[in-house]
């Protein structure tokens, strides 16, 4: 999209984010289409990796910008930033639809190939800076291998803890620890306060 | 589940969506009961998680098609784009089964509704029983039937294709309703809508005088970027 703004980096911008969710919230469209631009490739993606097929990840995506659309005023900045809020709302609608299909008994028909390509150039360059994902790549691999299977399986594959558990052989008190120390050693890999 | 500790080791998955609904429940009650200091620790490994995997959200980042955008900033400024997928097996029954009444209606006016299948009445249903109803009926020119069964006083009309050739890959049909402040989008067909029989319902008229069709992209333009390739007059 030519209307990006180079300056407004995602890192820097909740602050951003904040003053555009707060105009979302009074049914503002422009703030509402530059929120969407600052987001749409991390939401966009996230939910494509969750249920592979573009097609209903478009359907979702929409849902969640329609919700941020409506919900905006509900948003607490005590409780995070803009931008884990969104993402919050996107990993959340895209477990539900991929919970929904498997008690429909769809997901082996559906996400039997279980790959999706994406193109190097759909990547949103401009948005996400390449030093930002080469960061995030490297605290991913400084993980063990358990514990990157656990989080991939919980948080990509939308599987509950207790699935978790079962596919892997384990049991649930190391299924938890693996998930908490995971996510530990990628926050102060990453450095989020 | 019910000691504060067993509840902490819970943050994480509950963070992660890791859990069914019922034990999502099972732990807000269970933090509404709990020592403040318990629920804010958990508050907080919650917050963390989020906040770790918005940044690791940079890992799978992907571009969402152009269309998206014009589609969402559309439905949140009030105005409508109606995306036509055919209808189930069941409507299609119901139009033509309306339709063979309407063509009985022309020789014996008032006899025909006596038929309509169903009580509670479709769109389709409405549109047929209006007291305004009209159809216009025209062949593509690449092959197969176009025709609108629309009511100005219902606002809304269904349009039925029969035999139309599906678009070519990596393009869709788009229907437009041509009115005073020139075309508006009323939705795209792709090669999987196209099916030997379309029904698709057309639930805003407006001032429109003229139904056509262009070929686009996949995922449509926000206005006709090829020649009108058929057109029903809306009159």
């Amino acid at each position: 999209m030519t209307t990006f703004d180079p300056t407004s980096k995602l890192r820097g911008v909740t602050a951003d984010l904040d003053a555009l969710l707060r105009r979302v919230a009074r049914q503002d469209v422009e703030a509402f289409a530059t929120f969407y631009d600052n987001t749409r490739a991390r939401v966009f993606g996230l939910v494509l990796r969750v249920l592979r097929d573009p097609g209903y990840s478009e359907e979702t995506t929409q849902e969640v910008y329609l919700q941020v659309w409506r919900s905006a005023a509900g948003y607490d900045p005590a409780a995070g930033t803009p931008l884990a809020w969104v993402m919050t709302l996107a990993h959340r609608r895209a477990v539900d639809r991929v919970r929904s299909e498997q008690s429909a008994g769809q997901r082996e028909s559906r996400y039997g190939a279980a790959t999706v390509e994406i193109p190097a150039d759909r990547v949103a360059e401009a948005v996400i800076q390449l030093d930002e994902q080469r960061q995030v790549a490297q605290c991913l691999d400084s993980l063990t291998d358990p514990q990157r299977e656990c989080i991939r399986l919980a948080y990509y594959e939308g599987l509950t803890y207790v699935q978790v558990s079962e596919r892997l052989s384990a049991n649930l008190a190391t299924i938890k620890s693996r998930m908490r120390d995971g996510i530990r050693g990628l926050r102060k890999c990453l450095g989020v306060s | 589940m019910t000691e504060p500790d067993d509840l902490l080791t819970l943050a994480t998955p509950y963070a992660l969506h890791a859990m069914p609904q019922s034990d999502i429940d099972d732990v807000d009650r269970l933090l509404a009961q709990a020592p403040t200091s318990v629920a804010a620790a958990f508050a907080e490994e919650v917050r963390a998680v989020r906040e770790t995997m918005a940044m690791v959200s940079a890992s799978t980042a992907a571009e969402p098609p152009g269309h998206l955008r014009d589609r969402l900033l559309a439905a949140v400024d009030g105005r409508t784009v109606v995306e036509l997928r055919p209808r189930s097996t069941r409507g299609r029954t119901i139009v033509f089964a309306v339709a063979a009444a309407l063509a009985i209606g022309v020789g014996a006016a008032g006899i025909g509704f006596a038929i309509r299948p169903v009580p509670k009445p479709t769109a389709a249903e409405q549109i047929f029983a209006a007291p305004d109803v009209r159809t216009v009926s025209g062949d593509i020119p690449t092959g197969g039937t176009a025709t609108v069964v629309f009511s100005r006083e219902r606002n809304a009309g269904v349009l039925v294709m029969n035999n139309v050739a599906p678009p070519k890959p990596g393009t869709v049909y788009q229907m437009w309703l041509f009115g005073a402040n020139g075309p508006e989008s009323a939705g795209t067909m792709d090669t999987a809508a196209v099916a030997p029989s379309t029904t698709a319902v057309l639930p805003d008229l407006g001032d429109s005088k003229t139904l056509a069709f262009t070929v686009e992209p996949s995922g449509g333009s926000t206005a006709p970027t090829t020649p009108v390739f058929a057109a029903l007059p809306l009159v």
